[in-house]
C-alpha cells in the first residue's frame, strides 16, 4: 500500500468541497472494497475521505409510499429495516445473499453502488487489463472467463458488475441522487452503470467529485410478489454465477406486471427489458417464461469457458417466475 | 481410564481467550519486518532489478535481491526443504510469485510500501502453463529422492489379464490443483547470537526442520534452536521448509537484527505449496460375479521446473484390493508453477476418486451393488507383502455405516430417487491410507507435586495431539488429565515425530506411553525400596498406579500418593524415558487405516448446485484416543475434502501459468452453511500388532475417499458421470 492522506468529513458540503479540491481523492465508506484495492496497488488515491461521519445513515418513508434511503446506511442495517422487510423483502433477500454478516455490517449502501468487477485479471496487477490500466489489452478475453459476462460486454472487456443489491434496485425502478459543488443530481440506477465499449475503466455517469447522497424506491407495484434468486459454486459467501431479481403479477392468468433484472452476467446490473416486453400480457406459463429469457438471451456472446451462463441465466429466469406464479396463485 | 474419553483439547481455553500464542505473535525487541517480492512472471529471467527508490523509501533497511545477497552455505536435502533451489540463487524465474527480493523495514507498512517501488526488468520465455499443455512429456522422475515410494509397481501381467477379463472399465479421471488454505500464514522470526540462531518458526516439525536451516547456514545443528508451539492449520504445507524460512535468517543476517518474515494471504498460496492437480486413468477388469482380475492405473502430476515431486495417486492402489494381476505408475511433467507438497492426503485422496470411481462405474455396469462389490474384493492379508494385517476392521466398518446410512433403502437405478424438485443421489466409496512410523522421543516427568509433565517437541496442528498425549500419559501414572502438563514445540526437547503423516497417536503417542510406564516404574521401585512406604517390600509387578499415587493390584487399601512418596524422599522430579522405535521393514504386520464413506447428495434438478445433505463415514484406526477430538478430526478431514469435490480448483492462467485465485474470496473452500450432518464411526480394535500403545493415525485416513463418494451420488442422483473435479453446477446443466 502507497501513503495517502485521510480526511474525515463532518458534513457532505465539507465532503463535497474536499474531493472538488484534490484530484484523484476518493470517499471511503465502508472500505470493503477500497481498502482491498488500495493494499492490492489497484487504486492509488492521494487522499481518501472517511464520509462515515455524514448524516446520511436514515431509512425515510416517502410521502407517495415510496422510502429514502441513506447512502451510509450499512447493507445489515438496510436488509433488516421494517420498511425493506415489508415493502421490498426482494431488497433484503438480495443483500443477504451477498457478501458475509461482518462485510455487510461495514458495507455501506453508496459503497455497494461503486464497488468494483471482481474480475480475477481485474485484481491481478501482472495481467493486462483494460479496466485497470486503459490500453493494456484484456487478459480474460484469452483466460480463464468462467466467471465472465455474457450479455452487454465488449471486446476489450468482460468484467462483471458483482452487486447483488444493486440487481434488486434495478428491478425495483430505483433512483440514486448525488451532490457535488455543481449542485444534486437524480439518475436513475439502471444508468449509473455505463456498459464497457472501448473505454471500460469508465464505470459510471458520476463525475470523479459527485457524492452519492440517498436511494429512493417508488412504491412497490401493488399485488406483486417478489423473488431474488442466487446461483453461486457455494451456499454463501460466493458471487453469483447468474442470479435474478424479479417481481411478478399475473391477473385472469396473463402477466399483468413484471421487472426481471439480471446479476452475475453482465458489466451492470442488468434490467432485462427484452424478456419484459415478451412477458407483458401474456399468459402465465412456463413457456412463456422460457421465451422471455429466450428473448433477452439472444443477444448474450459468450466465450469457452463462460457460455453455461446462458443456460444457467435461461433456467433461473424461469425457475425464479415459476416460483413466483406459484406464490402468487397460493397467496 | 482418560483414554478414548470425549475431553475437550487442553489449549481450547487459550485459542477462544487469545491467549494462545502462535508464531506471529511472538515478540522480540528490535525486530525488523521482511516482505517477499514475488515475480510477476512464471517463466524467464531478472534481466535488471532496480532498488533505489525502494532502498531511500521511508523505514528501508534493505533490498536483497540474487544480486546482493549473501552466500548459503549449502543447499539442504530435499524432501522437507521444499525447494531443490534456494531462494535467490540466480536471475532464473520457474513460477510466478517466486521471490525475487526481500525488503527489510522497521515495519510491515514500510515494506511493503517500499517493495511496491522495486521496478523489475523481465526478460519472459514462454511459460508451460498448465498440465494440459504438459500432458505429452509425461516421465518417469529419473532420481526419485522426493518420493517416499516407487514411481511404478507391478504384479502378474496386468494388460493381459485385463484383455482377457469380461467386463471392464476403463476411464480418465481429473483432480485439481488444490490449496492448502490453512488460516495461518506462514511466519519466520530469526535471530543471531553470534553464531546461534533462534527461529521461531510455523513448522509442523521442528525437528526435521532445524537440520535444514542449520545446512543451509553451515552453522552445527546444536546453534540452532527452532520453536513452534502451535500451528494454525498446515494440513501439511508447513511440513517442509519453504523459501521464506530461509530467507528470515538471511535478512536477519545481513540488517544484524531479529527478522520477521510472514507471507502475505496471495503467497500462502503460491510460495507454500499445494497438491499438483492429476490426470489418471484406471482400467478395471472384472469376471461377471465382480472379481477383480485386473487393475492398471496411472498418474501424471505438474511438477515444477526445480523438483520432481509426485503426487503419489496411484501408489496406494496395490495395497487395496485383491487384485491378482495389477500395474501402477506415477509420473510427472513439468510446468511453470511452484513445486507442490504433501497435502491432505497426499497422493491416496486424489488416487481414491480415480480409483473408487471406477468401481463405481464398474457395479453399475455389474449392476452390482457397490458395497457388494468392494465385499468381494477385499484383500484379506496385504496383497503386496502378503502379510498379515496388524489390525482391519473394514467389513465392519462397511457393516455399521451403511446401516447407520440406511445404504439398503438405496435403488440402485440413476435418478430413481426425487423430493420435489430435487434430485436425491446415495454414493459411496472406501479409502485406505498406509501406516508410517517414526522413531520419537519424550520423557515424562513425576514431580512432588503429584502433577507430571511430558517433554517431547511435538508441534500442535489443531489435530489435539497436546490433549491425546496428556491422556496417555495420565492413564500411564494414574493421574487425571488436568494434573498433566506438556512442554513441546522446542527443539531442545526430545525429538516427537513430526506432526505430519498421521504419526502423532502412533509413533509419538508411544513414546509418551512408554516414558510414562518408566516414569511409573521409577516410583515403583522407589516405593517398594523405602522402608517408610506402604509398600514397602512388595513385589513390583503386584504395585500399579491408582488416583494419584501408588497401590497394590489386590489391596485397594494399601498405597500412597506420588507426592508423599517423592517429597519424603526429597525427589522433586522422577524421570521416565521414553523411545519409539519403528519395526521398520522387517515388521511382522503390514499396516494401514481404512476407512469408508456414505453420501446424500441433493441437487435441484433446474439449477443443479450439489449439496451434501448427509454423510457417514467409518474408520479402522486401531484405539480412538479421544472421542471428541477424533471426531472433530474426522469431519474437519471430510469436510476439507468436500471441498475438493465440489468447489477447490486453484487453477492457472491458461496462457501465463500464473495462479489467478489467490486469495479466499476466490479460492473457494467449503463455508459452514454447505455442510451438511456428518456422523463418524469408529469401529475399534486396540491394535497392539501396530505399537504399543494400539492406536494407528487419523489425521489422513479421514480423508481418502470422500470425493468418489459426492462423486457416485451425484451420479446415482442425475446419471451424470463427472470424471473431474470440482463438480461445480456447470458440469451438470
Ligand atoms: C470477500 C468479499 C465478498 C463479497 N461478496 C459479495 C457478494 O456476494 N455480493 C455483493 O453484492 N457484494 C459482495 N461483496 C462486496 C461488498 O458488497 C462491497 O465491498 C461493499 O458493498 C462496498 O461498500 P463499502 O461501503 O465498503 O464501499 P467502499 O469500499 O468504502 O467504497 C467502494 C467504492 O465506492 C466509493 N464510494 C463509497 N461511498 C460513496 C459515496 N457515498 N459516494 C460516492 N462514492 C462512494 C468509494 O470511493 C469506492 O470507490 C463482497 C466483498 C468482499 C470483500
Amino acid at each position: 500500500m502507497r501513503p495517502f492522506t485521510y480526511l474525515r468529513a463532518p458534513d457532505v458540503a465539507t465532503a463535497v468541497r474536499a474531493i472538488s479540491a484534490e484530484p484523484g481523492a476518493k470517499f471511503i465508506g465502508g472500505g470493503t472494497n477500497l481498502v482491498d484495492l488500495l493494499r492490492e496497488d489497484i487504486e492509488q488515491p492521494g487522499t481518501v475521505i472517511d464520509i462515515t461521519g455524514l448524516p446520511l445513515t436514515g431509512v425515510e418513508e416517502l410521502p407517495d409510499g415510496g422510502i429514502r434511503i441513506g447512502a451510509l446506511v450499512r447493507n445489515s442495517h438496510l436488509a433488516a429495516h421494517r420498511l425493506v422487510t415489508t415493502r421490498y423483502p426482494m431488497l433484503s433477500q438480495a443483500i443477504l445473499s451477498g457478501a458475509s454478516p461482518q462485510l455487510r455490517n461495514m458495507a455501506t449502501t453508496g459503497g455497494n453502488l461503486l464497488q468494483r468487477t471482481r474480475c480475477l485479471y481485474f485484481y491481478d496487477g501482472a495481467a493486462a487489463c483494460n479496466k485497470r490500466e486503459p490500453g493494456s489489452g484484456c487478459d480474460a478475453i484469452g483466460g480463464f472467463n468462467r466467471q465472465h459476462g455474457v450479455l452487454g460486454v465488449s471486446d476489450d472487456c468482460l468484467a462483471t458488475h458483482p452487486s447483488d443489491m444493486c440487481v434488486a434496485l434495478a428491478a425495483l425502478d430505483a433512483t440514486v441522487e448525488t451532490r457535488s459543488e455543481h449542485g444534486v443530481r437524480r439518475i436513475p440506477l439502471v444508468d449509473l452503470h455505463r456498459l464497457p465499449g472501448t473505454t471500460p475503466h469508465r464505470e459510471t455517469v458520476l463525475a470523479a467529485d459527485e457524492l452519492i447522497t440517498a436511494i429512493e424506491l417508488p412504491p412497490p407495484p401493488s399485488g406483486a410478489v417478489s423473488r431474488y434468486r442466487k446461483v453461486r459454486d457455494r451456499a454463501s459467501y460466493a458471487f453469483a454465477l447468474v442470479s435474478v431479481a424479479a417481481v411478478l403479477k399475473v391477473r385472469d392468468g396473463s402477466v399483468s406486471t413484471v421487472r426481471l433484472a439480471l446479476g452475475g452476467v453482465a458489466p451492470k446490473p442488468w434490467r432485462a427489458y427484452a424478456a419484459e416486453r415478451a412477458l407483458l400480457a401474456a399468459p402465465a406459463t412456463e413457456e412463456s417464461f422460457t421465451r422471455a429469457a429466450e428473448a433477452e438471451l439472444t443477444a448474450a456472446t459468450a466465450r469457452p469457458g463462460n457460455a453455461f451462463k446462458i443456460e444457467l441465466a435461461r433456467r433461473t429466469i424461469v425457475a425464479t417466475l415459476r416460483d413466483l406464479l406459484a406464490e402468487g396463485s397460493a397467496a | 481410564m482418560a483414554i478414548g474419553k470425549a475431553i475437550s483439547r487442553v489449549e481450547a481455553g487459550d485459542k477462544v481467550t487469545g491467549a494462545a500464542r502462535y508464531t506471529e505473535d511472538v515478540r522480540v525487541a528490535e525486530t525488523a519486518h521482511a516482505v517477499l517480492l514475488g515475480s510477476a512472471i512464471s517463466a524467464g529471467r531478472v534481466r535488471g532489478i532496480d532498488t533505489r527508490r525502494a532502498e531511500r523509501a521511508p523505514g528501508v533497511l534493505a533490498v536483497i535481491t540474487h544480486l546482493n545477497r549473501p552466500d548459503f552455505a549449502a543447499v539442504p536435502p530435499t524432501p522437507y526443504t521444499a525447494e531443490g533451489r534456494m531462494p535467490l540463487v540466480d536471475d532464473r524465474i520457474h513460477y510466478a510469485g517466486q521471490y525475487i527480493a526481500v525488503v527489510v523495514a522497521e515495519t510491515r507498512e514500510q515494506a511493503e510500501h517500499a517493495a511496491t517501488l522495486v521496478v523489475v526488468d523481465y526478460h519472459r520465455t514462454s511459460p508451460v502453463p498448465t498440465l494440459d499443455a504438459a500432458l505429452s512429456q509425461a516421465y518417469i522422475p529419473r532420481e526419485n529422492g522426493l518420493a517416499r515410494v516407487p514411481s511404478e509397481y507391478r504384479r502378474g501381467n496386468a494388460e493381459a489379464a485385463l484383455a482377457a477379463a469380461p467386463v471392464r472399465v476403463e476411464e480418465e479421471y481429473r483432480t485439481a490443483a488444490l490449496s492448502h488454505a490453512p488460516i495461518e500464514p506462514s511466519s519466520t522470526l530469526a535471530y543471531w547470537e553470534g553464531d546461534r540462531l533462534t527461529i521461531y518458526d510455523s513448522t509442523q516439525s521442528v525437528h526435521m526442520h532445524r537440520p535444514l536451516v542449520a545446512i543451509a547456514f553451515g552453522v552445527p545443528e546444536d546453534r540452532v534452536r527452532m520453536y513452534c508451539s502451535l500451528v494454525g492449520g498446515g494440513f501439511g504445507n508447513k511440513s517442509y521448509s519453504w523459501p521464506h524460512v530461509f530467507l528470515a535468517p538471511m535478512a536477519a543476517r545481513v540488517v544484524r537484527r531479529p527478522v520477521r518474515v510472514t507471507i502475505s494471504r496471495k503467497q500462502v498460496f503460491t510460495g507454500t505449496g499445494h497438491m499438483a492437480a492429476t490426470v489418471q486413468t484406471v482400467r478395471l477388469g472384472a469376471d461377471q460375479d465382480g472379481r477383480l482380475r485386473a487393475l492398471i492405473h496411472d498418474s501424471v502430476n505438474q511438477t515444477s521446473f526445480i523438483d520432481d515431486r509426485q503426487e503419489t495417486a496411484s501408489a496406494i492402489t496395490p495395497y487395496v484390493y485383491a487384485v491378482p494381476d495389477l500395474y501402477a505408475r506415477i509420473r510427472v511433467t513439468k510446468v511453470n508453477t511452484g513445486t507442490g507438497g504433501a497435502m491432505r492426503t497426499p497422493g491416496d485422496s486424489a488416487g481414491a476418486f480415480a480409483l473408487e470411481s471406477a468401481l463405481d462405474e464398474l457395479a453399475h455396469r455389474l449392476g452390482m451393488d457397490p458395497l457388494e462389490l468392494r465385499r468381494r474384493n477385499h484383500a484379506d492379508v496385504d496383497p503386496v507383502s502378503g502379510r498379515p494385517w496388524s489390525g482391519k476392521q473394514l467389513l465392519a466398518c462397511y457393516d455399521q455405516a451403511a446401516e447407520r446410512f440406511g445404504w439398503d433403502r438405496r435403488n440402485p437405478e440413476p435418478g430413481s430417487a426425487r423430493d420435489g424438485d430435487d434430485l436425491i443421489g446415495y454414493g459411496m466409496a472406501g479409502g485406505q491410507r498406509t501406516e508410517h512410523q517414526r522413531p520419537a522421543q519424550a520423557t515424562v516427568d513425576l514431580t512432588d507435586d503429584g502433577t507430571a509433565v511430558i517433554r517431547s517437541s511435538m508441534v500442535e496442528i489443531g489435530g489435539g495431539g497436546l490433549t491425546t498425549l496428556s491422556q496417555i500419559a495420565a492413564d500411564g501414572l494414574g493421574l487425571p488429565t488436568a494434573a498433566v502438563t506438556f512442554q513441546h514445540g522446542d527443539s531442545a526437547l526430545p525429538a516427537a515425530a513430526p506432526t505430519f503423516g498421521s504419526m502423532t497417536s502412533g509413533s509419538t503417542g508411544s513414546a509418551v506411553k512408554l516414558a510414562a510406564a518408566d516414569a511409573l516404574r521409577a516410583a515403583i521401585d522407589l516405593a517398594v525400596g523405602d522402608r517408610r512406604s506402604p509398600l514397602h517390600g512388595a513385589d513390583p509387578d503386584d504395585v500399579v498406579a491408582h488416583e494419584g499415587g501408588l497401590r497394590l493390584r489386590d489391596r485397594p487399601g494399601d498405597g500412597e500418593s506420588y507426592r508423599a512418596l517423592l517429597r519424603r524422599n526429597r525427589i522433586n522430579t522422577l524421570r521416565g524415558d521414553g523411545d519409539f522405535q519403528p519395526e521398520g521393514e522387517d515388521a511382522e504386520h503390514a499396516m494401514a487405516t481404512f476407512g469408508v464413506h456414505f453420501t446424500e447428495v441433493r441437487i435441484n434438478r433446474y439449477l443443479p448446485r450439489v449439496r451434501v445433505v448427509r454423510h457417514v463415514a467409518a474408520f479402522s484406526i486401531g484405539r480412538v484416543l479421544n472421542a471428541k477430538t477424533a471426531r472433530n478430526q474426522a469431519q474437519g478431514g471430510i469436510i476439507m475434502r468436500l471441498g475438493a469435490a465440489l468447489m477447490e480448483n486453484q487453477r492457472p492462467d491458461p496462457v501465463s501459468g500464473r495462479f489467478i485465485s489467490p486469495a479466499l474470496t476466490d479460492y473457494h473452500v467449503p463455508v459452514n452453511a454447505d455442510i451438511g450432518e456428518i456422523d463418524v464411526i469408529f469401529v475399534e480394535e486396540p491394535d497392539t500388532n501396530a505399537n504399543p500403545l494400539g492406536a494407528r493415525g487419523l489425521g489422513e485416513i479421514c480423508a481418502v475417499g470422500i470425493c468418489a463418494s459426492v462423486a457416485n451420488a451425484v451420479h446415482h442422483a442425475t446419471g451424470k458421470r463427472v470424471r473431474s473435479l470440482p463438480i461445480t453446477p456447470d458440469k451438470l446443466l
